[in-house]
């Protein structure tokens, strides 16, 4: 019964992902305006680090990726090997999350750029001006 | 200017085909196609970060840090970190590039801009919440080789405190304490250097005779050289301490500098524009 609740879980969890992934696609290729784009890219990005994440979680008592101490014996490293979650997607996506964030300041920096120069945020319409 | 509701057929293509494309990875990856996840087990490699990470009866592959997290950023994957960081600097020198117009100063004196600004009970608990922003981000930053955070963590943190002084009292309450981006920019340089010298540091090490490599930290089989991982009670994990502290610097003045520049009144650039 449990498994079946939890497969429903991982399922429910699949499917928020593929709907943030549709919103974000959606905001970055249907709205003209260049703030919404710029919000649904930073969707995109979170949504994709989220799923870097799950890719290394660990089903049934997981434990987090840090030692509570500095001299561990043997048992306690074998123990931790079993039990933590893989560092290694929490370590990517750390990263990735300035990045994203300073990118993003770089895309709002030239949005309002473009809005103090032409007076719009419209990409229909900017690609028409030429100054 | 009238713009036509029709889009293009093209653009509707692509946008149909990225949609399909990213629902068709997920499908498959439920589907199985990188092992159900999430599994009971992990990689093989990931076990290995795990299990060697402060590994004291096993040292030749140990990075010195109880959390795996943070020795896998600045040793074992420490060339990726190198490069984001870099990327995190062009994007920040971008920003400032595309804000540079002549004529715009971005030092104020009080009579140029005056308001009534918020009230006392939102300035008081500003001020406040920015004591405790700082603390606990110069925590999270030192203490980023044994608990979770790390530079990145604790330099986002503290450019909050930029953030709220800002929206609670001006600009000006920023600049009358010497926060300007004149300021900020040369600590950021500073911070990457760091990183940059703690990077090449063993390399240069190498030319003597000693054989060592770009960015390590702990002695390795091939290279029987590394950084003492800790002095007294301090428990340093090698260089990652002074990595963690670098970056904390880069990253908290490369934010601080952005808001900044963001909170540059418009009034000004227009004053500017129109001439």
């Amino acid at each position: 019964m449990t498994s079946i609740v939890s497969q429903a879980l991982w399922i429910y969890f699949y499917i928020t992902l593929i709907g943030l992934i549709a919103i974000a696609v959606y905001g970055i290729v249907v709205r003209p305006n260049l703030l919404k784009k710029i919000i649904a890219l930073s969707i995109l990005g979170d949504t994709a680090n989220t799923f870097i994440i799950f890719l290394g979680f660990r089903r049934g008592g997981a434990a987090v990726p840090i030692i509570p101490t500095i001299k561990p014996t043997l048992e306690e490293l074998l123990w931790f090997k079993e039990t933590a979650v893989d560092p290694l997607p929490q370590c990517l996506v750390i990263t990735a999350i300035v990045i994203n964030m300073s990118v993003t300041a770089f895309l709002i920096a030239l949005a309002i750029q473009l809005y103090r120069l032409y007076g719009t945020l419209d990409v229909r319409k900017a690609v028409r001006l030429r100054g | 200017m009238v713009i036509s509701k029709v889009r293009p057929r093209s653009e509707i293509i692509i946008g149909l085909g990225v949609a399909l494309l990213l629902v068709l990875t997920l499908f498959a990856v439920i589907a199985g196609a990188t092992g159900f996840t999430p599994k009971e087990d992990i990689r093989p490699l990931a076990k290995f970060y795990l299990y060697y990470a402060i590994n004291w009866y096993e040292k030749k592959f140990w990075a010195a840090s109880p959390e795996a997290v943070n020795s896998m950023v600045w040793d074992y994957r420490g060339y990726d970190t190198l490069y984001e960081t870099s990327v995190f600097f062009l994007a920040i020198i971008g920003a400032i590039a595309v804000f540079r117009i002549p004529g715009v100063k971005d030092v104020f004196s009080k009579g140029i801009l005056s308001g009534r600004g918020l009230s006392l009970i939102v300035k008081t608990i500003t001020k406040l919440v920015i004591a405790f922003v700082l603390i606990v981000s110069i925590a999270i930053a030192v203490h980023g080789n044994l608990t979770p955070g790390g530079g990145f963590q604790a330099g986002s943190a503290i450019s909050i405190a930029t953030l709220l002084a800002i929206a609670a009292f001006s600009r000006i309450f920023l600049e009358e304490r010497k926060i300007t981006t004149k300021l900020m920019l040369p600590i950021r340089v500073l911070g990457v250097l760091g990183i940059g010298l703690l990077a090449l540091g063993p390399a240069l090490i190498a030319l003597s005779g000693i054989m060592s490599f770009v960015i390590q930290n702990q002695p390795k089989p091939w290279a029987d050289w590394g950084f003492i991982p800790g002095v007294g009670p301090f428990w340093l994990s090698g260089n990652q301490f002074f990595y963690n502290f670098f970056e904390f610097v880069a990253v908290g003045a490369g934010f601080t500098v952005i808001y900044l520049i963001f909170s540059i009144p418009e009034l000004i650039y227009k004053r500017v524009l129109k001439k």
